[in-house]
């Protein structure tokens, strides 16, 4: 790398949050490595050290029951996620999205924590758990704290989470399990591209739920709407809702655009 | 520096690397395994996949102190004693490499692939190798070396028969 630093893998997690209260050094805890290493790569930032989380065993539980609903740790890939069959069955909407997400290599490694903790306004996981209703659980030395992820995310690349503190994991509520979905993603490549825009929506029986990525510098979650809402209805609260800017990968417009086809797509069942 | 023993295609190697390093220099410049290629080194192209642990992965966003104990494959564990895999031989008989740049990842996604699915459809070749950038062959030869592999292509399709 163009930049040396230190590599740590603590085997406790009290370790771990010794390590991110101790402010003397710069220090990155990662699990797969697919943002870090991009950004050290690229000069965006330059750690004195690096944590591997993946040593902690409680941090790869990924687990479904009944009343807690889905619980995915911060060492859970996006694979394991998208393959496990509770989240198949019971919350389709993340293994459609998550299936969205890079290529095959990376969502072997990508966590699906890490893509939200990221924050980048293109994450192909934030939507989908917006929509869900999903909770960060956040740990520091001083204790926990919940936090619904539509709070958790302020802008491009920020959240809420302090530099001693770590995400736990995500807790996607069990009464969402009636839920199905949709996701849909422009890229300008398949498999090696991050999203242009895209579009998720949660249908359940009393509700419509749209979030969309990519055209804020968060991701927007919209009201919710009735299952009798008309397209039009739904497209012109998106474009009230959103702030797309002009980048390398497309035009404002072109995201405005997308953003109405992509709803109507979703609400209509087409490809 | 960290100490870390790692087996590479079947072989055992313990070496002391810088911690920052990542897998993919790893195995290009301590070990001089330079038949996994580098391309953008950010995760986009796939030149660099290896298989570890048993998970195709890109090794240029893998650290090498993270794979301490592991087992990794890469294209030189292909050939055995001079003679081609069934896979490189298929690729051979397709025209499926030009240039060559993209070929041992390209071929390491496609073993990692045919262990999942050993007899992909059409489109399931293309969603797995989404992944890996080949800007020589525009893919079809790709694809047709993976159906002949699993002997999934007829007898007048593909470029065997010109042979
Ligand atoms: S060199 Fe690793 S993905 Fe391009
Ligand atoms: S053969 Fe040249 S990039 Fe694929």
């Amino acid at each position: 790398m163009i930049h040396d630093f230190r590599y740590v893998r603590p085997e406790r997690l009290d370790e771990v949050l010794d390590l991110l209260s101790d402010r003397g050094e710069k220090g990155c805890v990662f699990s797969g490595g697919t943002d870090l290493f991009v950004d050290i790569r690229a000069g965006m930032t330059t750690p004195d050290y690096v944590v591997d989380l993946k040593g902690i065993e409680s941090l790869h539980h990924l687990s479904f029951d009944k009343k807690e609903g889905l619980s995915i740790g911060a060492c859970v890939t996006v694979n394991e996620l998208i393959q496990h069959e509770a989240v198949k069955k019971h919350y389709s909407i993340l293994a459609i999205a998550g299936r969205e997400l890079a290529s095959h290599q990376i969502r072997n490694r990508a966590t699906v924590v890490g893509n939200v903790v990221t924050a980048s306004p293109c994450g192909d996981m934030a939507s989908p758990l917006l929509c869900l209703d999903a909770e960060a659980v956040i740990l520091s030395n001083k204790g926990s704290r919940n936090i619904l992820l539509s709070d958790f995310v302020t802008g491009v690349k920020s959240t809420t989470l302090r530099p001693d503190e770590l995400v736990e994991k995500i807790i996607v509520p069990s009464r969402m399990i009636d839920a199905t979905g949709g996701y849909k993603k422009l890229k300008r490549i398949r498999g090696h591209d991050l999203g242009v825009v895209s579009v998720a929506l949660l249908k359940r029986k009393d509700t419509l739920r749209f979030a969309i990525s990519s055209a804020a510098p968060t991701p927007v979650l919209l009201p919710d709407f009735p299952p009798s809402a008309s397209v039009e209805e739904v497209q012109a609260a998106a474009q009230q809702a959103i702030s797309p800017i002009d980048d390398v990968r497309c035009s404002r417009e072109y995201r405005a655009f997308m953003v109405n086809v992509f709803i109507e797509r979703l609400m209509k069942g087409a490809e | 520096m960290v100490r870390i023993t790692v087996r590479v295609n079947g072989k055992e190697y313990t070496r002391e690397v810088v911690e920052s390093r990542t897998l993919l220099h790893f195995l290009r410049e301590d070990l001089s395994l330079t038949g996994t290629k580098e391309g953008c080194g950010a995760g986009e192209c796939g030149a660099c996949t290896v298989i570890l642990d048993g998970q195709a992965v890109n090794s240029c966003l893998i650290l090498a102190a993270e794979t301490d104990g592991s087992t990794i494959e890469t294209i030189e564990g292909e050939a055995k004693n001079g003679k081609l895999s069934r896979m490189q031989e298929a690729f051979h008989n397709h025209h499926a490499v030009q240039c060559g740049f993209c070929t041992p990842g390209m071929i390491m996604t496609i073993k990692d692939l045919l262990r999942r699915k050993p007899k992909p459809s059409r489109d399931e070749i293309i969603d797995g190798i989404e992944g890996n950038f080949c800007r020589c062959t525009g893919y079809e030869q790709i694809i047709e070396a993976v159906l002949d592999v699993t002997g999934q292509l007829g007898k007048k399709e593909g470029l065997r028969h010109v042979r």
